[in-house]
């Protein structure tokens, strides 16, 4: 007999199931499904083998049976014999002949367990009720009650921590809540303080302005007899020496011009100290592809010798930095100092340094000259004396406001960042962890920075700073981006996956890829308290 | 795994000594590679003029034995004599060899590359006038000729190979080193008495320098060359490896192809630049011929090809022969800096005939263990156990088969092989049973170079007893490897190597079980700071012998112990699995190979075809290319047509520089992965094509994968395409190489030939090209009309799982109605195959009947498999009738089946029989 009926049945697989598959694997690795029929309100229906309960009403033995997807009807007795008939499967729930099939396990005493129809048979025991290896020599023991009872006992554990976990986080958030409204009634004093601190400076700089004024008239005939002095000593021919022995420096492959890549092996021109000179900075100071000798004394010399300068330590900026050095969000304060990016980060993270502000000096400009001041007669002495005082009290006043500022700014970053649906995260900012393994200590500040370390001594390496939540759910990974680069490779980024604990700890860490950091950090803020798992639905 | 610029990496952190290499290229550095013009033996047979060969053939010295001749040969201008043999081989097969009749010294012979002596036949001296002499051997004559001396090699009146018809033969006798010459007049008429020859002038024949390296040469210049011309000859192949298309180029104008074993770094395509390995055998095909010749010498080897270049037609050497001027010819033109001229002639006639000859010499490869057919999943470096076990399980819970996880150098204790991380790999027999609890294996990564550490057992061993390599003082050579300073056992002496084989014993290698295989890298051998990134030439092996005389063959040697210590530490029951990256003529017998450090790119990918190919037709299957690619990082895209590709390659293996972003098939998208996922399975579904293959290539070394031009040797358009590929002679592969590929041209060939599609069963006729639309989930692959090949539609978590699985059979008919196959079954892993346990069954459809016999009836193995599907492709007959199976198990039953309206796809359903018996399938129509 002809059974045309079945034209097509069988194909090999195809694509398009296999992507319904990885769906369904994906699923049934990271469930345990649990029935929806309780065992003692189940029918009493024979299933075939490898059929969950409540997939059991679609096999009658008295009918034929029908494909699932409505492709084909089978005699009842094509179901489970060992070919498949279903292009989805279905015929052959308990024998490994289709190749996208699902077998469930009963596993009696533990958690049903859906597997690809591909383990049954293949020697190797899936289910712990051994029901997966029916005809195989894999001699599969029941270890359901045993398995059952540690993962009852886990899961009761589990749900204890949990339920300890959700309480401290309770208090978290609590406390987060709290330090999250005092900030604002500290911002809202600030801001009222800025005003005051803003008069008092803008006070003070007039005040500073008329004594200077007099002081510079008094001087003027001074500084006219010094600067032509200086003039004869400070050669340009010296100056010009420098910038072309630096040309050359920097003019790698000495063809006479300097481009973008030459700038680029110079951390000096690292402005924004990320570890790395972009073709933007490159550009900043060269503002061609390519320079020659007279175009870059002309133009670009000018705006690299402070750097060149600051790298010698000979010239400490002045005490407003330029706007285009900014680095938002870093903050060195924590990390130890003890490589010289870092110190260079300090230094601009720090602009009071800049002490040197006392000497008259029109530019702001450094200047390696120290000369014995001349002798200036009494009246010019007070009005030095009078404008020294008054700059200092300008000094005064403008510092109050900027470290108001800074307070505010400070607080409105903290404010601004997303600490938790209900602010329990609040508490760990400010607070940093550590970890230490064969090699390395890592330090983990939550909403600040990673860091390396190596436990022989040597310089720290910083592997991220605070970047976003990407967990899924949100709230359970840490993303810390934008680390220090890595040779020939990318910049380094450290993850931090949250889990339930009752202590605030670093747990672990490791790196997986080359510079990408994973740890695990355990902290109550994340323990919810589980909907009671303890009673997994057994099927008996 | 490794080359210069991880070197660069270890090294800047070992010491700034080397920071000479430090240079930012994203290819290969052709500066710190000779050419030929650096390389003074290779400048001088280059320089040979044609057409004035000073070697003559004294036929009254000529001697016969019974299956040889032998004769003296003169060079004339220098009045040095040389002897010269010729023996007749079974199978159209001739050997010639030259070599100085009595030399200041011995010269170099090759050994362990044959396989065993080979078999030599009768041979008779047809004739001798004072011209020539004329040998017969079976239906093959050779014509010597004396002046100026020249080999004809013919098969019936066949003229297929003309030795030294160019006269570019060159054979450098040793010689006294030259006093420095006197500056008196006097001088030039010594040299009228001794007459002698260019290499006087040669600043580098008695000492050269390359770089900043010195080659002392104490025996100054020793070069043997030799001409070969194939007239009607279209193409060339063979001579790998090299990352070059499969039909060879001409090198007028381009330096030669070089055979001299080197780690290349980001190796650059299509060039004639030495690779990791070597193997001096070369074809010629033409319409009306195939031939070969396998040049035996292990010394730097450099290669000349002139063939047809379009319009081009070379001045035919035929015309003293034939009087045609129009026909092409190939000429190849050998140079090799040291040894002896020990050449085979392989006759054909057809391209099959001539990889069969080969293959008679050097041996076919012994089956391997079912697993190493699998998919290999590799990086440098899995970081530690748990690692390995993650991935292990990210297989599993993506539901991807996979078989064997690699171990890299990280996984030593300081790159000492043969030990373990005392902390990452605290507990490898563990991690092993770990994997083998699902049918997996291990490979671990032991290089030759051995760290030169005090507390090393190995390196104190060596040191003690004196099994390194010595330099020209007689001192162990030093150098620097991954290790930091090292020194590299002498594997030329059978002390050393039986040494060495025992490392592998279980209980020496502590903590290896017998799922634990091995990977020889490195072997070329690898010296960081040496030159050319390899060892000194004037470094001493055992017998006194200089590196340069078998340099070629230093890795062969390494994978030869290993394979002997890998069989003995099973007491000879189980079959090892070793991998290499260097290798030579005969490396086959022991490992497979690799295409080495490839980079994540389209091009690498696509030259893995006629990498693979080229090895495969000179005798070495078992290859493949690392998939996603070693340096760099693929895009999702490349990724997955890799992997694709990958899977019809030999060796499937997936691998990644410890720099690059981890790249576990699930790590892309979930596209991907179903992507990946499918090749993967497509890999598992023909696990059993590909083991028949194995199997049938131990036995009669035919290609597991094939060239077009092997199976259509008439149709010249195919002579050159290595853009598919034939895997068996069942499936034609054509894979996706370039990006965001919409369809790609498939030439199907063979006239009337039919080619269907293997998943939708859609059918091409030959001989046409055809433009096939493709998409991302897979690339075109065809069956031939008239195969039938077995497929595993059950795919496990691994190979060892799927043993008792039942077979499908799909039958593709050719236009006559017909179609055979085999299939090969045994346990997969032991040499009981040997005594007889395993079936090889042919199926053959003819006739209205598909008829499963064995092949070996004294042959027996006792598999729970069964046939659970027969697919009949084009059958195009309505059945009047269920078909009926018969055999002793099921008795006789009609079947089920089901159809397409035309009866193009004729699916029988459950056959039921088991692979023990043998059994019929009847159809009525």
């Amino acid at each position: 007999m002809s059974m045309k009926a079945m034209a097509g049945c069988w194909r090999p697989a195809k694509f398009l199931e296999n992507m319904m598959h990885l769906l369904v694997i994906q699923c049934l690795f990271l469930i345990l499904v649990v029935q929806l029929y309780p065992a003692s309100s189940a029918p009493e229906i024979t299933r075939p083998r490898g059929v969950s309960i409540s997939k059991a009403s679609m096999y009658d033995p008295e009918k034929d049976f029908k494909c699932f997807d409505g492709s084909r009807t089978l005699p009842f007795s094509l179901v489970n014999d060992d070919y498949c008939d279903c292009p989805d499967a279905s015929d052959e729930p308990g024998t490994s002949a289709c190749p996208s099939g699902i077998f469930h396990c009963t596993n009696a005493g533990h958690f049903p367990l859906n597997i690809p129809s591909s383990r049954v048979n293949d020697g190797i025991c899936d289910c712990c009720d051994g029901t997966d290896e029916y005809a195989s020599s894999a001699g599969c023991e029941n270890t359901c009650l045993e398995q059952g009872r540690s993962a009852r006992a886990a899961a009761l554990r589990r749900a204890e921590l949990s339920k300890q976990g959700n309480e401290l986080r309770l208090q978290l958030i609590r406390q987060g809540k709290q330090q999250k409204a005092d900030k604002k009634i500290r911002l809202e004093q600030l801001q009222r303080d800025r005003e005051e601190a803003a008069r008092i400076k803008q006070e003070k700089e007039s005040l500073k302005s008329t004594a200077e004024e007099l002081e510079k008239a008094a001087l003027e005939k001074y500084r006219q007899a010094a600067e032509e002095e200086r003039a004869k000593q400070s050669s340009s021919a010296q100056e010009e020496q420098e910038a072309f022995e630096q040309f050359q420096r920097l003019d790698s492959d000495h063809d006479g011009f300097i481009r973008i890549s030459d700038l680029q092996t110079r951390q000096t021109f690292d402005k924004d100290k990320n570890g790395e000179v972009s073709e933007e900075e490159a550009l900043y100071f060269i503002e061609h592809d390519e320079l020659d000798w007279s175009t870059f004394y002309a133009e670009a010399w000018p705006k690299m010798k402070p750097y060149l300068m600051m790298e010698k330590g000979l010239f400490t900026p002045p005490s407003t930095p330029p706007p285009s050095i900014d680095a938002p969000g870093e903050n060195a304060e924590e990390f130890p100092a003890d490589n010289g990016e870092e110190d260079e980060e300090e230094e601009e993270e720090n602009p009071e340094n800049s002490e040197a502000t006392d000497v008259p000096d029109v530019e702001g400009e450094a200047t390696e000259v120290t000369e014995e001041p001349p002798q200036y007669d009494e009246n010019t002495q007070n009005l030095i004396e009078e404008a020294r005082k008054a700059r200092t009290e300008y000094d005064e006043a403008d510092r109050s406001l900027r470290d108001v500022d800074r307070e505010i700014r400070d607080i409105e970053d903290g404010l601004g960042k997303d600490f938790g649906e209900e602010e329990e995260f609040v508490t760990l900012q400010g607070q940093c962890f550590e970890f230490t393994d064969r090699e390395y200590t890592y330090r983990m500040c939550p909403f600040d920075q990673v860091t390396q370390t190596p436990k022989n001594g040597g310089a720290g390496t910083r592997l991220g700073s605070w970047g976003r939540w990407t967990g899924n759910p949100k709230y359970s990974t840490m993303l810390f981006e934008n680390g220090q680069g890595c040779w020939n490779g990318p910049q380094r980024t450290a993850t931090v996956n949250l889990v339930c604990g009752l202590e605030n700890q670093l747990t672990s860490a490791s790196e997986p890829n080359r510079c990408e950091y994973l740890f695990e950090f355990s902290t109550p803020a994340v323990c919810t308290a589980e909907s009671s798992d303890g009673n997994p639905h057994d099927e008996l | 795994m490794a080359t210069h610029r991880d070197m660069r990496f270890s090294l800047i952190a070992l010491a700034a000594v080397f920071c000479i290499l430090v240079a930012n290229v994203l290819s290969v550095d052709r500066n710190n590679f000779r050419t030929c013009d650096q390389t003074s033996f290779c400048r001088r047979c280059r320089g040979v003029q044609p057409g004035a060969s000073p070697y003559q053939l004294n036929l009254d010295s000529l001697q016969t034995t019974a299956s040889s001749v032998s004769a003296e040969i003169l060079n004339s201008v220098l009045n040095v004599k040389f002897v010269f043999h010729l023996y007749s081989l079974a199978d159209n097969t001739f050997r010639m060899k030259i070599n100085e009749l009595s030399p200041l010294k011995p010269r170099h012979e090759v050994n362990f590359v044959l396989n065993g002596e080979p078999n030599y036949v009768r041979l008779e001296v047809l004739e001798k006038t004072s011209e020539k002499a004329v040998v017969k051997s079976g239906e093959n004559k050779v014509e010597i000729f004396a002046n100026p001396f020249r080999v004809d090699v013919y098969r019936g009146t066949e003229l297929l190979i003309s030795t030294n018809a160019r006269g570019l033969m060159r054979f450098e006798h040793l010689r006294p080193k030259p006093a420095p010459k006197p500056e008196t007049p006097e001088g030039e008429e010594q040299a009228a008495v001794a007459p002698t020859d260019d290499t006087e002038s040669d600043p580098g024949a008695w000492e050269e320098n390359y770089k900043s390296h010195h080659d002392s040469k104490p025996n100054g210049p020793s070069a043997v060359a030799m001409d070969f011309t194939f007239p009607g000859a279209e193409q060339a192949y063979g001579v790998p490896l090299h990352a070059d298309f499969f039909a060879l180029r001409n090198t007028k104008g381009i330096d030669p192809y070089r055979l001299f074993n080197l780690d290349v770094f980001e190796y650059e395509l299509e060039n004639g630049m030495s690779l990791y390995g070597a193997i001096p055998v070369l074809y010629a095909h033409g319409l009306k011929e195939s031939a070969g010749v396998f040049w035996l010498n292990t010394a730097e080897t450099w290669i000349d090809i002139a063939k047809p270049d379009g319009e081009n037609v070379v001045s035919s050497i035929v015309n003293l022969v034939s009087g045609s001027g129009q026909e092409p010819q190939v000429d190849a033109h050998f140079m090799s800096e040291s040894g002896i001229v020990d050449v085979f002639f392989f006759l054909g006639p057809k391209p099959l005939d001539v990889f069969r000859q080969y293959s008679a010499l050097t041996g076919s490869a012994p089956l391997p263990p079912l697993f190493s057919l699998g998919y290999h999943q590799c990086r440098w470096n899995y970081n530690d156990e748990d690692d390995v076990r993650n991935v292990a399980l990210g297989f599993d819970e993506h539901d991807i088969p996979m078989d064997v996880m690699w171990l890299d150098i990280e996984h030593t204790d300081g790159k000492k092989y043969f030990t373990w991380d005392p902390v990452k790999f605290a507990h490898p027999t563990d991690m092993i049973n770990n994997l083998t609890a699902m049918g997996r294996k291990l490979v671990t990564i032991v290089d030759p170079h051995i760290k030169r550490d005090g507390g090393y057992f190995l390196h104190q061993d060596a040191e003690a007893n004196g099994y390194y390599v010595k330099n020209k003082d007689g001192n162990d050579y030093e150098g620097w490897c991954w290790p930091g300073s090292v020194s590299y056992l002498d594997l030329f002496n059978p002390v050393v190597r039986e040494y060495y084989a025992s490392r592998y014993l279980l209980s020496n290698y502590v903590g290896s079980t017998l799922d634990l295989h091995i990977w020889n890298d490195m072997n070329e051998p690898s010296v960081f700071n040496g030159p050319e990134v390899t060892m000194l030439k004037d470094n001493i092996h055992y017998g006194g012998w200089e590196h340069r005389d078998v340099h070629n063959q230093y890795g062969f040697m390494q994978h030869m112990s290993t394979y002997e210590g890998m069989v003995k530490r099973s007491q000879g029951t189980l079959r090892p699995f070793i991998l290499t990256r260097s290798f030579f003529a005969g490396s086959q017998r022991y490992s497979a190979m690799w295409t080495g450090d490839n980079l994540a790119d389209w091009g690498h990918m696509r030259m893995s075809v006629p990498m693979c190919l080229t090895m495969a037709v000179s005798g070495y299957s078992f290859c493949g290319a690392d998939v996603g690619g070693f340096f760099k990082y693929p895009d999702a895209e490349l990724f997955a047509r890799w992997y694709q590709l990958g899977a019809f390659l030999p060796f499937f293996r997936a691998h990644s520089i410890i720099e690059s972003k981890r790249r576990e098939p699930w790590l892309y998208n979930p596209d991907t992965t179903a992507v990946v996922r499918q090749a993967i399975r497509r890999r598992y579904n023909y696990l059993s094509l590909w083991y028949t293959l194995f199997y049938e290539h131990s036995r009669y070394s035919t290609p597991v994968i094939l060239p077009l031009y092997a199976l259509y040797p008439k149709d010249k358009d195919v002579y050159a395409i290595d853009n598919e590929f034939l895997v068996g002679d069942a499936l034609l592969v054509h894979p996706v190489v370039t990006s965001q590929a919409s369809e790609v041209q498939v030439v199907f060939p063979g006239e009337n030939e039919r080619w269907y599609e293997t998943e939708t069963f859609e059918l091409f006729r030959g001989r046409s090209t055809v433009s096939v639309p493709v998409d991302m989930n897979k690339i075109p692959v065809y069956q031939r009309g008239g195969t039938i090949v077995s497929r595993l539609e059950r795919v496990r978590r691994s190979t060892a799982l799927m043993h008792n699985d039942p077979y499908t059979l799909v039958v593709a008919l050719d236009d006559k109605g017909f179609a055979k196959g085999t299939l090969y079954i045994d346990d997969g892993e032991t040499f009981k195959y040997k005594s007889n346990e395993y079936l090889y069954i042919q199926f053959e459809f003819s006739n209205k009947s598909l008829k499963a016999k064995f092949i070996d009836k004294k042959a027996h193995f006792p598999s729970k498999a069964w046939i659970e599907r027969v697919v009949i492709l084009g059958l195009n007959k309505k059945l009047s009738s269920d078909p009926i199976v018969k055999s002793k198990s099921v008795g006789e039953q009609s079947l089920k089946f089901s159809s397409d309206d035309s009866y193009n796809v004729v699916v029988v359903r459950k056959p039921g029989v088991s692979v023990t018996e043998e059994w019929t399938l009847s159809f009525s129509f």
